[in-house]
């Protein structure tokens, strides 16, 4: 990123290299439209490319993730792509070397720790991560009352987080 | 249940982003300040990030996830490389063949004292003429370079250099000798003949055009030249 920021294009296209398959792959899975999924990854690398100060930080493959889900999410929303000034983030934290580990892991074997989760946790996390669903959304979509919806989301994240650690330790 | 265990029980959500923008911006804060739920939040969110992966586009068909087109980076990097800041690029390196090229000049004009001055300055004229137009074909930015192990191809517009350097000398009797292939063909075709300079430096103009050519060939042949190589190349550049 430090050459990015350099204004380096043989930089950026080693980033776009490594990323475009987890920033293409992510609209796609959001929006459901390929189209739309192109202009998604275009505008998330430009918009890095144009202000590359936005990350500040920590593991970019889950960064970038949450911009693009985030920026997906707005077109579903709009259905159109909006640029926006500020890129949504959550709370910065502490690099972790698990994280890292974890975010290291190719799509494939994500999806096996996933197919791994009792259905309702997984059927919980993806209507609330691709779907954008609130977990108040959840419980009226699934019929589940709320604190139902909020333990399998927070037993299905755990769990997927001891499976992937169990693959990363294999 | 306390503020704070209701906090805390929406931080899976908000790790996933399934809280809305109230409810969000409340454990946003709280996290700040609580320990505990910041532990809890750090746990989880590595499994958020994993989820996005699983959604990572694969070249492979039996995954179902399709690729994004090519066309897609072309249009990106268009435009980024409009915007990227000019490289620094090193100066060009002066081949040493080249830097003999020059020399030669003043070496050629210098043996020619016994020719009339007439002769010599129209002799002069012409040979420099023609290095002088040689030089720049071998200096031009847009000439394309192939090397081989003693030397490289030079190619610019039609015309055509086998520029080497270290060459050493064929065994007595023998020559080294250009072989062109042309487009097409399947067969080579016999070119000149030459020796390396002492110096090992020798510059080559090939008459045929480089156009035309699909590849070149250096072998070493009896004093005359061959119409077949009669031995293995020593050097075979594609054009």
């Amino acid at each position: 990123m430090e050459r990015v920021r350099a204004r380096d294009a043989a930089a950026f296209e080693t980033l776009y290299d490594e990323y475009h398959r987890l920033v293409y792959g992510l609209a796609l899975r959001v929006l459901a439209d390929p189209g739309a999924a192109e202009d998604v990854t275009q505008a998330v690398f430009l918009k890095i490319w144009d202000n590359p100060a936005l990350f500040r930080g920590g593991n970019f493959g889950g960064w970038i993730a949450r911009v693009t889900r985030n920026r997906a999410l707005d077109v579903v929303r709009s259905r159109a792509v909006r640029v926006q000034e500020d890129v949504p983030e959550s709370l910065p934290v502490d690099e972790s070397l698990e994280e890292t580990v974890i975010a290291n892991l190719d799509g494939a074997r994500v999806r096996d720790a996933l197919e791994r989760l009792p259905r309702e946790q997984r059927e919980a996390i993806e209507l609330g991560f691709f779907g954008g669903a609130t977990q108040e959304d959840i419980a009226r979509e699934t019929g589940t009352p709320l604190g139902t919806v909020k333990t399998r989301i927070r037993m299905g994240l755990r769990k997927l987080r001891n499976v992937l650690e169990g693959v990363v330790t294999v | 249940m306390s503020a704070h265990e209701e906090l805390l029980d929406n931080v899976a959500a908000y790790a996933l982003g399934a809280l809305p923008p109230s409810d969000a911006a409340g454990v946003e804060r709280h996290l700040r300040t609580c320990a505990e739920c910041r532990r809890e939040y750090e746990s989880l969110r590595p499994a958020v990030t994993a989820v996005a992966y699983s959604a990572e586009a694969c070249e492979t068909a039996e995954s179902g996830a399709a690729v994004a087109s090519p066309l897609l980076k072309s249009r990106i990097m268009r435009k980024v490389r409009a915007e990227a800041a000019p490289r620094r690029l090193a100066p060009p390196a002066w081949p040493a063949y080249l830097a003999a090229a020059a020399c030669l000049a003043l070496a050629t004009v210098t043996g020619l004292q016994n020719l009339s001055l007439n002769d010599r300055l129209n002799r002069e004229r012409a040979q420099t003429t023609q290095q002088v137009k040689e030089l720049a074909d071998l200096a031009a930015p847009d000439s394309k370079r192939m090397p081989f192990h003693h030397g490289e191809v030079v190619m610019h517009g039609p015309r055509l250099y086998i520029a080497m350097h270290d060459m050493p000398m064929p065994p007595r009797g023998k020559v080294y000798q250009a072989w062109t292939l042309a487009k097409g063909a399947k067969r080579v075709a016999p070119s000149m003949t030459f020796m390396p300079k002492a110096s090992g430096t020798t510059l080559v103009a090939l008459p045929e055009a480089a156009t035309t050519l699909a590849a070149v060939a250096i072998s070493v042949e009896p004093e005359g030249g061959s119409l077949q190589p009669t031995s293995k190349p020593i050097a075979l550049v594609a054009l």
